[in-house]
């Protein structure tokens, strides 16, 4: 019983919003936005979750006295933008969107910035032509890197060209087939899940 | 520590070149690529009073190489008296949409309501777009600033995708593509996107196949549509630190593998 019942109502769900696809019938149309608002209602919840997690985990890591001052600022964060927004409105002068303009989204931003850094370090010490591989990697990322800069155009039209090239037939059929790839295996996942096959969700019985 | 001075005069570099290239006043002259003429184009061709809708779908950390693909977007929406329907199915690209759409806004002197109307954030991206296929009132009841949708003008008119003319997806991610799988695919919606440059060739399979209307991607995008619109920002000011950075990688890539291939010849590699 315990692993038919999930099994069955699994099922039922599955072939329910399976079917509803094809058929424009009120019913149909009916049963699919009741689920939808399920569906959001539960992911809602879901960030209560992810709420609490980090609050416990932050509080465990400050009584243990790991990084207390970086820990402290990230659970002020997470209690001053409700409140700003709460008690200030969330309106274009409010504080709270002042506080997300000028700290949430500059601090953000330098972090990911910092990606460039990385890059140009890795670029440095990682991009080795070491064998025939690594030099057809290396000659792609030059045209590519050459070809998407303005400076480019203004010597010669033919590099865009090429970086066209590169991205249209070499790289897009690689993506095509980890696309393809990924739709069959989901494909075949669902189906799985569906038909009762796959069971892992009911921790591996 | 050799390896350590070694990373931060290569740290040092990028940052001395791309802050020496927004303090200098160089522009480029670039041409709009085929990809950002087609968006140009259609978003032209659109009728006065055509209703699209602008999703924020990106994260405050990408705002420097968003915020301007965003700006030429909205600016261009307003100039042909387009209106507006703004929503988020990221949470931190609402307070970002409300702004830019605001800020856009009123450089035109257009009417919140009326011309333009921002519906928040929803969670569970899926769920959202497919249900507005259905009702966008029912997903979004309230707006961003908590009036009923229903008794916004410009939503009068507005039950689902039927009656709007394209879905543009400003998106750091790959969440556009479930606007293109889902939107596209289920409800025939045109869907347009600007992306930032690392996540364009994600898309150049849903572009190959028609999926996708259009991509506006990153920096140069931004820039190129700028000058369509002969409204130099953001993306044109870019410019060149985006040049330099590339050839400073592309110096750094070729450096690194001559001392590779000397140390090499040497026996030390």
């Amino acid at each position: 019983m315990q692993q038919r019942l999930p099994i069955a109502v699994c099922f039922i769900a599955g072939a329910l919003m399976f079917l509803q696809y094809f058929s424009p019938h009120p019913v149909a149309r009916a049963v699919f936005v009741t689920i939808n608002d399920y569906w959001q209602i539960i992911f809602a919840f879901t960030l209560l979750v992810g709420i609490a997690a980090f609050v416990r985990t932050n509080l465990r890591q400050i009584s243990r006295g790991k990084e207390a001052p970086y820990r402290l600022i990230g659970l002020a964060g997470l209690v001053l933008m409700p409140v700003l927004a709460v008690f200030g409105g969330i309106k274009i002068e409010s504080p709270f969107q002042w506080a997300f303009e000028n700290m949430l989204a500059p601090m953000q931003a330098t972090v990911f910035s910092l990606l460039a850094f990385f890059v140009a370090s890795a670029s440095f010490r990682g991009f080795r032509a070491r064998n025939a591989q690594a030099v057809i990697l290396l000659a792609a990322a030059l045209v590519v890197l050459i070809g998407r800069v303005p400076i480019t155009e203004m010597i010669s039209d033919t590099f865009p060209k090429i970086t066209f090239w590169v991205q249209n037939y070499p790289s897009m059929a690689a993506r095509r087939g980890i696309l393809i790839g990924i739709g069959l295996g989901s494909m075949t996942t669902a189906l799985r899940v569906i038909l009762g096959i796959e069971r892992t969700y009911l921790r591996g019985e | 520590m050799n390896r350590l001075k070694t990373r931060w005069i290569i740290f040092g570099g990028l940052f001395l070149i791309v802050t020496l290239s927004y303090l200098t006043n160089i522009r480029f002259k670039s041409v709009a690529s085929p990809e950002i003429q087609k968006s140009y184009d259609y978003l032209d061709s659109l009728p006065e009073g055509s209703v699209i809708m602008v999703s924020f779908d990106h994260e405050a950390s990408s705002l420097p190489e968003i915020q301007p693909l965003a700006l030429v977007v909205l600016r261009h929406a307003f100039k042909n008296n387009l209106k507006i329907i703004g929503v988020s199915l990221f949470a931190e690209g609402t307070a970002i949409g409300y702004r830019l759409l605001s800020q856009t806004a009123r450089e035109y002197d257009k009417t919140y309501g009326v011309d333009y109307v921002f519906l928040g954030f929803k969670p569970q991206q899926i769920s959202a777009i497919l249900g507005m296929g259905e009702s966008i009132a029912h997903v979004f009841p309230e707006d961003y600033l908590g009036t009923p949708t229903d008794e916004i003008p410009i939503m009068m008119n507005i039950v689902n995708y039927d009656q709007i003319e394209m879905v543009i997806s400003i998106a750091d991610g790959a969440l556009a593509v479930h606007w293109i799988e889902y939107v596209g695919g289920q409800y025939h919606q045109n869907i347009m996107t600007a992306l930032t440059a690392a996540m364009i060739t994600t898309y150049d399979p849903y572009l190959a196949s028609g999926q996708l209307y259009s991509v506006i991607g990153g920096l140069k995008g931004a820039a190129e549509y700028e000058n369509l619109l002969g409204q130099p920002g953001g993306g044109n000011r870019g410019m060149l630190a985006q040049t330099s950075a590339h050839v400073y990688v592309i110096v750094l890539i070729v450096i690194g593998n001559i001392l590779y291939f000397r140390g090499r010849k040497n026996g030390k590699a």
